[in-house]
């Protein structure tokens, strides 16, 4: 007999009704492997783990509930018709009969993805939490080269493009960007919409390279579905904060791959600008191969810049500004955003030609700084008195000037990751910076706490000393154990000659625990036997103290062990296997630090 | 020509209704295209054919033979030429060789042979060949007898051929074509056919596509302008205050976990001690593919140094690989602290009294003492080693009272539980002796003397039997040497104090016997194990027999004689058994270091395993009247629990455990042998592989 025999004429049922295989899925769907994949990316359906593999170890299983909700929707309906629909055309090329083929191409059926994304996040902070792939899909895909021929349409990359600048554009605009990593994959960003973190990647803006071992059906297909999600998550974003979507951006400053700036702009410039002056900026939103653009259409967007310019309340600052008076008057900020908005706030950037522009154009206004660029559009010029600090990223400065500091990026990096203005020694031009370090890592729990990260604390501590003389208006919570600490760094010693009194007092406790116990024992052996023995076997004990102890707290462990039911025993043996294992990386890292810190001394 | 007729009204058609005429016009264009090839080819073949022929002959014979078949047709095709010289032999197409021997070579044309010429010879042809120049141009007709010779223009043509080119010279092969008929606006139609009706009246057929078109254009299916351009984005979630509406329909879903955020390694410029060392990456290449990090730290000095990033459309990809096929449970995750695992226990000091810290030693063997066993009034105690000696000592004090020398190592020894018989069973090696100890006073020894006596009858009769145990009197002391076939393991009293029960672990069937004491009577009760046999107990309160055989414990009814239970311990190798004076309960070690604790009454399942050992568990015992239990094992300690069996059924046995003692030495790999309750205080004996008895008090 088979292992799951079921009598012929009796339903199935359990895990074998409940489940289906990915094979059976296909065949009743009628439908290819492909558009089945598609299906599934499209409607977020995802294979399951039943409780007992009924048809194999190494099948996927589908919950038979999916499969039914996928076979209802129309989409498959609309995916057959497009196969025919592609079949009729290739069947015109094929007898040269390319009037039938246009017409038909003309006609092609379309499928739309609102319905299926409001199906899959029924409310705007479901697609807020699920945002993060989306993000960082989206950014790759717009990091791509925009070459025809290539497997990725020109379009559908000028368009991830257009759709990532304009959530950083929200993003800078409600300062809502709370931490920043320069890792070696790109860069880290983490915002906070509408209390959702959002975490999202961006590769270094480098050309990538389009490799083979990757299937770009799948990608594209996810892509498909990001992209509307994007769009309209982006919609509902500014529409929030009173701003029509989609963005009618200056040409120009698009042109000058300053897409993102002209996007602020345009972000922060809406308040004032209601309905009837949106005609005046707008201007075919047209995605040409950048360069090409530059030259014909520079006098023209000069022009317009001016008539922007124009219509703009008069200088970044005050626009940025009135929009943070905006903003307070709605009053849905709390502290944090605050604080992001003030970070950079009397300061002037510029920043030169070899930083990566596009990160810090979204950076640094996001926590409230003024920037400009070395390039066309940019704002301000180099000559600038009022520019406090120059972004550079050259082994030598040659001309410098003692109003500004000229500092590496990474400064900016981590001054937003510590909330505070770095001292900016250490990032000065030419020297190599200080350690980078991620603000993901909450360094106590993993048990290792880098210099860096001490000295950043330090810094913290102080300045919100300086900041805040009165720490009754922070919550104590948070700011007790930086005072703990603080005073922990500046008066050592007596940190040491508490601890001293805390060992003191517990030898003293112990004692007379053991003084207790040797009490506790005493009495019912003076009953029964002689006590000499026992004082005697006590002073033995109390002599050997300390490797006792050990062995006693072995006993101990050993024993609760026994008790344990094997299920907890081994959960617990395997979480004592994983603390070791955190331990020995620790370990591995102090070992490191050590050897460095030996080899710089010699 | 028919093949232009059907070229010029294929046009014609296709001008009126192109897509279905499509299939038909096709062949027609290919038929003219062949038809007018053959012709061609037709006209050259009947040219050279003809211009051969000219020179009265036909130059075809058994050069061509069969293969230029249809060149011979192609000539009586064209009639043309035929008609100038008629053959002169009219055998026609047979082979010439049936005329071989004939006088004639065939038959002209009025039916007359037509006689052989006369053969010259080699030599006149070849002087003939000398002398005429035109000899080379001869050639030797075989089908009507007679030579040829070719003139100056034939080969001529036989040279431009042999060069491939056209027969004559004057032929110009790539003469621009000249399209004689003019096919468009031809005045007079091909065909003198009359024009056809249907030419005049209105396609029922396009009138009936036009209705078609007409319909779907009223129903809306055709539309001619185009549809209004929706926009592509708009306010897609409205307020989400209505929960019930924002419900996500179907299954439970379950959000994809979010990719592991970037730690300190991950960044461009790590710390120092994040970057691996040469010889660590070096390392990372003997580490199974698995194991090995995905990722290696490296270290850039500035930020423009750092390069694009090569597996990140490889990563991304990787994202949605696992997104769309990675089956998704929801696991909970475990996130408490790992001390909240261990089991709320009774605090130890409630469970007091229970053995503690050594109290005494009792030194005196010269080899691992290998059993212990107290006298049930608590005040002496006996022990047999490995040595040959039984040892009798007073508990309180350590002093040994006696000292017996047996002469093998001792295995097991059990006191009789009745205090007023205080004999000592010893088993050692094949013998069990029952020691007359010598204790208590004037009217028990006398007691103890006459049951210790044997008399010789009692020998013969177990002569008759020799498989049975014989009984003997001890030589050197005074009491029984009971004679075993094997080695006896264990030897354990009734509580009666009339029967004991000895283990022959190889003796097979007759591996468990009980012997009566005051009939001198040994019977083999239990003949069917399956299993060697470990050990055998006598249930505390009621006619029952425990055996425990290496794998399970089987329960025998000794008053029915049968089999009444078996338990599973389900372990390895089962080393000891103890039962709980209540009865109801049963401890089993085992040689892997694992106890169980099996209730009768519930199943024959253990209710508990105590991993409680690493090594062999040697012994178990339960304590008499304290809810104590102990272990001991090769790894030179003894476990202490707390095993409280209430007698409410409902509630399962406390079993808490209390106290790990230490103190014996392992000596051969072998640790603590053997450990005993004292039988009224709760302390407990243990007997060491080092020589050393110990008594743990509390």
């Amino acid at each position: 007999m088979p292992k799951h025999y079921r009598p012929p004429g009796k339903k199935k049922e359990g895990n074998a009704a409940k489940y289906i295989t990915r094979t059976k899925a296909v065949h009743y769907l009628q439908v290819s492997l492909p558009t089945f994949r598609k299906l599934c990316i499209l409607k977020g359906i995802f294979p399951r783990e039943p409780k007992k593999k009924v048809e194999g170890n190494h099948k996927t299983y589908y919950h038979t509930k999916d499969i039914a909700f996928l076979a209802h929707d129309p989409l498959v309906e609309k995916f057959r018709d497009i196969r025919a629909h592609k079949r009729k055309v290739k069947k015109a090329l094929a007898r040269k009969n390319r009037e039938l083929a246009d017409r038909l191409l003309n006609r092609q059926p379309t499928y739309k993805l609102d319905r299926l994304i409001l199906e899959r996040y029924p409310t705007f902070v479901d697609a807020l939490r699920d945002l993060d792939d989306c993000l960082t899909m989206v950014h790759l895909f717009a990091a791509l080269p925009a070459v025809g021929g290539e497997r990725i349409q020109v379009e559908q990359i000028h368009n991830c493009r257009r759709l990532s600048h304009e959530w950083q554009a929200y993003i800078s605009q409600t300062h809502s960007l709370r931490k920043t990593f320069i890792s070696v994959k790109g860069i880290y960003y983490q915002a906070e919409v509408e209390g959702q973190k959002i975490t999202w990647l961006t590769p270094h803006a480098l050309q990538q390279v389009l490799t083979d071992d990757v299937d770009f059906n799948v990608m594209l297909t996810f892509l498909e579905f990001y992209e509307a999600l994007l769009g309209f998550v982006n919609f509902k974003l500014y529409h929030s904060i009173n701003v029509k979507y989609p963005p009618l951006l200056d040409p120009r400053l698009e042109a000058l791959a300053a897409e993102l700036y002209a996007l602020c702009r345009y972000v922060s410039a809406a308040p004032e600008r209601q309905l009837g002056d949106s005609q005046a900026i707008s201007s075919s939103e047209n995605e040409q191969s950048e360069d090409k653009k530059v030259d014909a259409q520079t006098d023209e967007s000069d022009l317009r810049l001016a008539q922007l310019q124009h219509q703009l309340p008069a200088n970044e600052p005050g626009t940025l500004m009135h929009l943070v008076e905006d903003a307070t008057g709605a009053d849905d900020e709390d502290n944090e955003t605050k604080e992001c908005k003030n970070l950079f706030k009397k300061l002037k950037f510029f920043l030169s030609r070899e930083v990566p522009r596009e990160s810090l154009l979204f950076i640094i206004p996001a926590f409230g700084g003024v920037v400009s660029w070395e390039g066309d559009g940019s704002p301000f010029k180099e000559s600038d008195e009022d520019i406090t600090h120059q972004i550079v990223d050259r082994p030598t400065q040659s001309h410098m000037l003692l109003s500004r500091e000229y500092v590496q990026p990474q400064w900016i990096y981590d001054c937003v990751n510590a909330r505070i203005i770095l001292p900016t020694e250490a990032y000065l031009v030419g020297r190599v910076p200080p350690p980078h370090l991620s603000p993901f890592v909450d360094n106590e729990a993993e048990g290792y706490v880098p210099e860096y990260a001490e000295t950043i604390k330090r810094l913290q501590v102080a300045a919100s000393k300086q900041v805040l003389p009165m720490p009754g208006l922070e919550s104590g919570d948070l700011d007790d154990p930086h005072n703990l600490l603080a005073e922990g760094i500046i008066d050592r010693a007596e940190a040491s000659e508490a601890a001293e009194k805390k060992r003191k007092l517990a030898m003293l406790e112990k004692q007379y625990h053991d003084e207790l116990n040797m009490e506790l024992q005493g009495i019912p052996y003076s009953a029964s036997l002689s006590s000499k023995n026992l004082q005697s076997s006590v002073e033995d004990v109390q002599e050997d103290a300390p490797a006792d102890s050990e062995q006693m707290e072995k006993d101990t462990r050993d024993l609760s062990m026994v008790s344990m039911s094997r299920k907890k025993r081994r959960l617990y043996e395997a979480m004592q296997i994983s603390k070791e294992r955190k331990k020995a990386n620790v370990n591995i890292l102090r070992e490191r630090k050590n050897k460095a810190q030996a080899s710089k001394k010699e | 020509m028919p093949a232009t007729m059907a070229k010029s009204r294929a046009a014609f058609k296709k001008k009126a209704d192109h897509v279905e005429q499509e299939g038909p016009e096709e062949p027609s264009e290919n038929g003219f295209v062949r038809e007018s090839g053959d012709q061609e080819e037709e006209s050259e073949r009947s040219d050279v054919v003809g211009s051969s022929e000219d020179e009265g002959s036909s130059g075809e014979g058994e050069i061509d033979g069969e293969d230029d078949e249809e060149i011979h047709q192609s000539a009586e095709e064209s009639d043309s030429s035929e008609d100038e010289v008629a053959p002169r032999n009219t055998i026609g197409e047979v082979p010439l060789e049936w005329y071989k021997d004939e006088e004639h070579i065939g038959y002209d044309i009025t039916g007359k042979k037509i006689r052989k010429q006369a053969r010259k010879d080699k030599i006149d042809s070849f002087l003939a060949g000398v002398d005429d120049s035109k000899n080379w141009r001869k050639i030797y007709d075989e089908y009507n007898d007679e030579e040829v010779e070719l003139t100056k223009e034939e080969i001529r043509i036989i040279r431009r051929l042999l060069k491939g080119r056209t027969p004559h010279a004057e032929v110009d092969p790539y003469a621009p074509y000249v399209d004689w008929f003019d096919w468009e606006d031809k005045g007079h139609p091909l065909s003198n056919a009359p024009e056809p009706k249907r030419r005049f009246i209105p396609s029922k057929w396009e009138q009936k596509k036009v209705v078609q078109y007409v319909r779907a254009i009223r129903k809306g299916l055709i539309k001619f302008d185009k549809p209004k351009e929706e926009p592509r984005f708009y306010l897609l979630w409205g307020d989400d205050s209505s929960v019930a509406e924002n419900k996500r329909h179907g299954l439970s879903y379950i959000p994809a976990p979010k990719p592991k955020l970037a730690g300190h390694e991950e960044s461009y410029n790590p710390s120092i001690e994040y970057i691996p060392t040469q010889e660590e990456i070096n390392s990372y290449q003997l580490m199974y593919e698995e194991d090995r990090p995905k990722f290696i730290p490296r270290r850039y000095e500035s930020l423009r140094n750092v390069p694009a990033y090569e597996n990140a459309l490889k990563e991304g990809f990787d994202r949605c690989l696992d997104l769309y096929l990675c089956p998704r449970t929801r696991k909970k995750r475990i996130n408490i602290d790992p001390e909240s695992l261990k089991p709320k226990l009774p605090s130890k000091k409630d469970l007091k009294p229970y053995p503690l810290r050594c109290y005494l030693e009792y030194r005196g063997h010269s080899g691992p003492v290998n059993s212990i066993s107290i006298e049930v009034s608590g005040q002496w105690i006996a022990s047999g080693s490995t040595d040959g000696t039984v040892r009798l000592w007073e508990v309180e004090t350590g002093r040994c009272l006696r000292v017996w020398d047996v002469g093998e190592a001792v295995q097991h020894l059990a006191w009789n539980p009745l205090p007023e018989l205080p004999i000592l069973a010893v088993s050692a090696g094949h013998k069990v002796h029952l020691l007359n100890t010598g204790l208590g006073d004037a009217e028990e020894k006398m007691r103890i003397k006459e049951l210790l006596h044997v008399e010789e009858v009692l020998t013969d009769d177990a002569g008759n039997s020799v498989s049975a145990v014989s009984w003997i009197k001890h030589e050197k002391h005074d009491g029984i040497t009971l004679e075993h076939l094997k080695t006896v393991s264990t030897v354990e009293w009734h509580r009666k104090g009339d029967y004991f029960t000895t283990i022959m672990p190889s003796g097979d069937s007759r591996a468990v016997s009980i012997h009566q004491l005051s009939k001198k009577h040994t019977a083999n009760p239990i003949k069917k194990l399956r299993a060697p046999a470990v050990s055998a107990v006598f249930h505390p309160t009621r006619p029952f027999f425990f055996v425990s055989t290496k794998k399970n414990v089987r329960v025998y009814d000794l008053s029915k004689n049968k089999l009444i239970k078996k338990l599973e311990p389900g372990l390895r190798e089962v080393s000891s058994i103890a039962i709980h004076p209540g009865g109801d309960n049963v401890i089993v070690g085992s040689k892997e270091g694992k106890m169980c604790w099996f209730d009768m009454d519930l199943s024959s399942q253990p209710y508990k395993r105590l991993p409680a050992h690493p090594k062999d568990m040697t012994n178990v015992a339960f304590h008499r009247s304290y809810p104590l239990f102990a272990s001991c094992s090769d790894d030179c300690t003894a476990y202490v629990f707390h095993g409280m069996v209430y007698s409410d059924l409902n509630q399962n046995p406390l079993i808490v455990p209390l106290e790990i003692l230490r103190g014996h030495t392992s000596s051969n790999g072998r640790g603590v042998l053997d450990c005993k309750f004292h039988p009224r205080q709760p302390w407990l004996f243990t007997a060491g592989a080092d020589s050393v008895i110990k008594l743990y008090c509390h």
